[in-house]
C-alpha cells in the first residue's frame, strides 16, 4: 500500500497533474480576511457610536419617561435597521475571528468579550467626537445609507411628537417639528404643564389625520433632545449654513426677507437674526 | 535529507525540489495510517482519504507557516478529512491497535486475567461510543504522542481544553468499561 501511494502521489506531481497553489492566493486570502475583519470591526465600532448618538440625541428613549403610554411611541421611533446592522457585523466579525491562525489558542468566548469590549469602548469614546453630528446632517439630505440607518430620526411618527412650541392656545399647540408643523390636540387633558412659544415639548399620544391627539405631554430642556432641535432648525432656517441658536429660529415672511437682504450685506448671520427678529 | 526537519523539507519542495515530497510521504504514511484508523474502518476509505491529504497538502504547501510545526498542519489535514468522512458515513466501526491498553485508566479496576480477554473489543467498543470530540484528542494523546500544544494546533482547541477532553474523555471510558462489564456479569 505504502510504495503504492507514495509512486501514485509522486507521478500526479511530476506529470503536473498536482501543482502547488500560488503563494498570492494564500497572501490574497489573509489579506482578505485582515481586511475583511478590520472593516467590520470598524464599522461595528462606528454603527455602537451611531446608537449610543441616536439614543442620546433623539426622542427615542425619552418616550419612556412616560411609563406604559410611551412604549409604542418608543418601539415606533426605535432604530431596528441600525441595530441589526450592529448585531450582523458583531456576528461576522465573531465569525471572521475563528477564521484566523491564532483564534483558538483562546476559548471564543474570551474572544468574543474582548471584541463586543472593544467594540463599545472605541464607539463610546468616538462620542466625543463630531461624527454622530455628520451622518444625521448626511441623513437629512437624502437617501444616503446615514439615512436609511437613522430613518425613525426622520420620520414622522403615530404615537409620539416631539417639537418647539410655535403657539400656544387653550386646548391645541401648533409644533415645529423636524417634519413641519403640527397641530397637537390637548382637548380632554387635566393637568397640562405651563407651555411657552420657544419651549421643548415631547408628547405621546395617537396620530389623527394631520393633528396629534395627545395623552401625555411634558415640557423638555433642548439639550435633552438636541437632534430635534437641530431637525427644526434644518426644517424651518435653510437660510443658515451654520448652527444657529435654536431660539432664534421663529421667522416670518418679513423676517425671512429681512435675513435674507442683511445677509447680502455680509453682517455676521447671528447679528442679521437678531436685529430681523425686533 | 534524513536528517532534516519537515519544515527544511517543505522549504526545499518550496525552493523546487518537488521529489523531496517522497520523504513527506515516507514519514508521514504510516502515522497518519494509524491515526485515520481510529476513525474509519474501512481499509480503502483510509487509503483514499490519505491520498487525498497528502495532495491537499501539497498544493497548499505555501499555506503551511513554517514557523509552526509541520507535523501539525498535515494532522490538522487528515483531522479535517477524517471529520467530512464520518459525515458521509454514519455509525462508523473504530478498530485499535495493541499500544491502546495504556489508555485504560488505572483506576478502572478491571483486573484479572480472565478480563484481559475481553479487554481488547471493550476497550474498542468504550473509544467507539465516544463523541469524537473525546475520541479526538485521546487518540492524538495516547496513540500518537502529540504534545497537548500540537494537539491544540491539529485541532484548533485552547490547550486547556485539550487537557479538560482528554480527562473527561478518559472518565467516560472508565464508565463506558465499568458499564460493559456490568453487562456481562464480570
Amino acid at each position: 500500500m505504502e510504495d503504492k501511494l507514495e509512486n501514485s502521489i509522486m507521478g500526479k506531481i511530476k506529470t503536473g497533474q498536482v501543482k502547488i497553489r500560488s503563494k498570492y492566493v494564500f497572501v490574497a486570502e489573509k489579506l482578505g480576511l485582515g481586511t475583511a475583519f478590520a472593516l467590520s470591526v470598524l464599522l461595528s465600532v462606528l454603527l455602537f457610536n451611531l446608537i449610543l448618538f441616536y439614543l442620546k440625541e433623539t426622542d427615542n428613549l425619552k418616550y419612556l419617561s412616560f411609563g406604559k403610554f410611551g412604549i409604542f411611541a418608543f418601539l415606533e421611533s426605535f432604530p431596528y435597521l441600525l441595530v441589526v446592522v450592529f448585531i450582523v457585523l458583531i456576528v461576522l466579525s465573531g465569525y471572521l475571528i475563528t477564521k484566523s491562525d491564532v483564534s483558538y489558542k483562546k476559548p471564543f468566548g474570551y474572544l468574543a468579550i474582548g471584541l463586543v469590549l472593544f467594540i463599545m469602548i472605541f464607539g463610546g469614546v468616538l462620542t466625543y467626537t463630531n461624527l454622530g453630528r455628520e451622518f444625521e446632517a448626511r441623513a437629512r439630505e437624502g437617501m444616503t445609507p446615514a439615512r436609511m440607518l437613522l430613518q425613525p430620526m426622520t420620520d414622522m411618527r403615530n404615537s409620539g411628537v416631539a417639537g418647539i412650541v410655535f403657539e400656544e392656545g387653550e386646548d391645541y399647540l401648533i409644533l415645529q417639528t423636524p417634519q413641519g408643523l403640527r397641530n397637537i390636540n390637548l382637548e380632554g387633558l387635566k393637568d397640562l404643564p405651563k407651555m411657552e412659544k420657544g419651549q421643548f415639548v415631547i408628547a405621546v399620544g395617537k396620530k389623527d389625520g394631520y393633528d396629534f391627539k395627545v395623552e401625555k405631554i411634558k415640557v423638555m430642556d433642548k439639550n435633552d433632545i438636541p437632534a430635534i432641535g437641530r431637525g427644526i432648525e434644518s426644517k424651518f432656517n435653510p437660510l443658515s449654513d451654520e448652527k444657529i441658536p435654536s431660539d432664534l429660529l421663529y421667522f416670518d415672511k418679513i423676517e425671512r426677507d429681512c435675513v435674507k437682504k442683511c445677509l447680502d450685506s455680509e453682517k455676521e448671520k447671528k447679528t442679521c437674526f437678531e436685529e430681523c427678529r425686533k | 535529507m534524513e536528517q532534516s526537519s519537515d519544515e527544511q523539507i517543505v522549504i526545499a519542495i518550496l525552493e523546487g525540489d518537488k521529489d523531496l515530497y517522497r520523504e513527506i510521504i515516507k514519514r508521514y504514511e504510516i502515522k497518519l495510517s494509524r491515526y485515520l484508523r481510529k476513525f474509519i474502518a474501512d481499509k480503502d476509505d483510509i487509503e483514499d482519504i490519505l491520498q487525498v491529504v497528502f495532495i491537499k497538502a501539497y498544493k497548499n504547501l505555501y499555506g503551511f507557516d513554517i514557523k509552526k510545526k509541520f507535523s501539525s498542519w498535515i494532522y490538522r489535514i487528515a483531522h479535517n478529512e477524517a471529520i467530512n468522512n464520518l459525515k458521509k458515513i454514519k455509525g462508523n466501526r473504530v478498530s485499535l491497535d495493541d499500544v491502546e491498553y495504556k489508555l485504560i485508566d488505572e483506576k478502572a479496576d478491571i483486573k484479572g486475567e480472565a478480563d484481559r480477554k475481553f479487554l481488547k473489543h471493550d476497550v474498542e467498543k468504550a473509544i467507539g461510543c465516544l463523541k469524537p470530540k473525546y475520541r479526538e484528542p485521546i487518540v492524538l494523546f495516547y496513540l500518537e504522542e502529540m504534545s497537548y500544544e500540537e494537539i491544540s494546533d491539529v485541532l484548533r482547541i485552547p490547550k486547556n481544553t485539550v487537557g479538560t477532553l482528554i480527562l473527561r474523555g478518559k472518565n467516560l471510558i472508565k464508565d463506558n468499561l465499568e458499564e460493559i462489564n456490568k453487562k456481562h456479569g464480570r
